[in-house]
């Protein structure tokens, strides 16, 4: 249908002609913003046009049918996030522009939940704040933070916007902080406080490059260390205790160790041959709470390598005499070499001495863990 | 107002004089004495819950964040941070003593007033082990050499029931002496850590080994 669409076209280069028109003309055609609570009725005015005036209501650009109207003002019900825009009136027949809003759907803020922590002790503390669900219009947050009477400066985070850190004048102090914050919008505010003691927010950070490694010649040792967070600023002074959790991948029973002093440890009651997980935490040795626990570190105790019989004369150190001869133990079966197939692959005789030093190995190897250990 | 007599500590005889041949040195008993501050701090948690709770509300809120009025006698833990770090060894044990000298004090005449007879108890229990360390930091003291503080005459605190002193303001001071109480064990402990790690070699690790079942 070649008629409507020249028509279409003229009506877009006319209001791209009106648009442009009203941005050359002055600050009055600047958008009035407007923040609206979401859910609710509201009814834009076309400026200071007449009820009865002929008007044109345009949103980004986009006509709006005009059963949304009112007389010259735009009524919109139950707005949701999808009606913020740019709402734009015009004058019907001349297509000047008369009024436009920049509409910004929204809640007011709900009581926001503030946290503070020292993972810097002695040298200060954080406070982190969040909205629970989120307003969808800018807010501004308000930190105070009071020692007793005295006002203390928050300095904001240079990267993160919603935190802010403080810095101990005193330590060992008797008189609690209380830091409070405000949160506001367009559409309301709310606030929050929170009291501690100095001593009630340590909690360093987890201890860093856990590394476990396998004790050569030990099958049931891993070898664990780890360095103390290095956002801890006195080590010497305010010593950090540490705790080690590890177990087999396998297994969801942890086994603990408490550990007063030092960055390393040793387990020495590994299940041969099995992969472990690591992890450490660390706290303050008298007061606070333990960190978080640390990247986890994952290794496998040392195993000893199979040999080949065939190539050595000496069975292996760890296995005891029973096993020492090539005799297969009885509980081994050893494939028929009638069951072979003909045909490709490994000849049959080369085949059975493979099968007798796997089993030998492993018969070695279970000899090692069921006897004799080297703790 | 709080005010103390304690004579009898001032004039506490000096430790025995320690058997010198042979000294470990100070390394085991600033290790000991910083092991009797975690002890009466952990010991001071139930005293002063089963305290504040007898004491009522506020008191024994946990958001009860009075501001520091009287009890102006009391030895303060708070201090400046850079001030706290360059302490030399022998004005951080003075400090410490003093604090507790005067801390022993009150806590006798807190407990010449306790209403229940167990509480007489728990603060009589308390405050032998309070003694206890006092005469431990006066160990590390001698064996480093340090001359006990004496106070100067005429300084000597004197405890004076206050006769216009109102119930509430009584109870006040109980809080607050139990506050610094706390505070000064928590201080004590870095304290004592400090001048261990400036004694001894490092300490060796103590190793507690549990398994835990459904971690």
């Amino acid at each position: 249908m070649a008629a409507p669409v020249p028509w279409a076209c003229c009506a877009v280069l006319a209001a791209a002609a009106a648009v442009v028109y009203a941005q050359r003309h002055g600050p009055q055609e600047t958008p009035h913003v407007q923040y609206e609570r979401l859910g609710s009725d509201v009814t834009l005015p076309c400026g200071t046009a007449n009820w009865d005036a002929a008007v044109t209501w345009r949103v980004n650009g986009t006509d709006l049918a005009p059963d949304l109207l009112n007389g010259s003002q735009l009524v919109l019900r139950g707005l949701e996030l999808g009606h913020s825009g740019v709402y734009a009136c015009f004058h019907r027949d001349s297509w000047h522009l008369r009024h436009q809003v920049l509409l910004n759907v929204g809640l007011p803020p709900r009581e926001p939940v503030l946290s503070c922590r020292s993972n810097t002790y002695p040298k200060g503390f954080y406070c982190s704040w969040h909205l629970p669900t989120p307003t969808y219009i800018p807010n501004t947050f308000n930190v105070t933070v009071l020692h007793g009477s005295k006002i203390m400066v928050c300095e904001k985070d240079p990267a993160l916007k919603n935190r802010c850190h403080i810095r101990y004048m005193h330590l060992f102090s008797t008189v609690k902080y209380k830091v409070s914050i405000s949160v506001s919008n367009a559409l309301g505010h709310n606030a929050t406080a929170i009291t501690f003691d100095e001593f009630t927010i340590v909690k360093p950070d987890p201890p860093e490059n856990v590394v476990a490694r396998p004790v050569p010649s030990n099958p049931r040792r891993l070898e664990v260390t780890w360095q103390t967070p290095s956002t801890w600023p006195d080590p010497e002074s305010f010593p950090l205790k540490f705790f080690l959790r590890y177990r087999p991948l396998i297994l969801d029973q942890w086994q603990h160790v408490e550990l007063s002093d030092g960055t390393a440890h040793t387990i020495t009651d590994a299940y041969a041959g099995k992969e472990y997980i690591i992890q450490v935490a660390a706290k303050d040795n008298e007061i606070g709470t333990w960190s978080d626990w640390s990247v986890a570190a994952h290794a496998t105790p040392w195993t000893e390598e199979p040999r080949h019989l065939t190539t050595e004369a000496q069975a292996p150190e760890t296995t005891t005499s029973t096993t020492s001869s090539l005799a297969p133990p009885p509980t081994t079966k050893i494939c028929d070499p009638g069951e072979l197939g003909s045909g490709g692959g490994p000849s049959a005789p080369f085949f059975i001495s493979v099968l007798v030093t796997l089993a030998l190995a492993a018969a070695a190897a279970a000899a090692a863990t069921a006897g004799n250990l080297l703790i | 107002m709080l005010a103390c007599l304690c004579a009898v500590l001032w004039h506490l005889p000096a430790v025995p004089a320690l058997n010198r041949t042979g000294d470990p040195g100070p390394g085991p008993s600033i290790q000991k004495t910083y092991d009797l501050t975690r002890y009466l701090e952990h010991q001071l948690r139930s005293l002063a819950g089963t305290y504040l709770n007898y004491l009522g509300p506020p008191f024994n809120e946990p958001d009860f964040n009075p501001p520091r009025l009287g009890a102006e006698t009391l030895p303060r833990a708070t201090v400046n941070l850079e001030v706290w770090r360059s302490l030399n060894d022998r004005l951080r044990l003075t400090q410490n003593y003093e604090a507790y000298s005067h801390l022993l004090c009150y806590l006798r005449g807190l407990n010449r007033q306790a209403a229940t007879a167990e509480l007489r108890r728990s603060l009589a229990h308390f405050c032998t082990s309070l003694q206890g360390l006092l005469g431990s930091i006066a160990g590390v003291m001698a064996a480093l050499g340090y001359p006990l503080p004496q106070p100067l005459p005429g300084t000597e605190p004197t405890w004076t029931p206050g006769p216009a002193h109102s119930d509430f303001l009584q109870k006040m001071d109980d809080f607050w002496l139990l506050k610094e109480l706390q505070t000064w064990l928590w201080r004590s402990a870095k304290d004592f850590n400090r001048l261990k790690k400036k004694m001894q070699p490092p300490a060796a690790a103590v190793t507690l080994h549990l398994e835990a079942h459904g971690f």
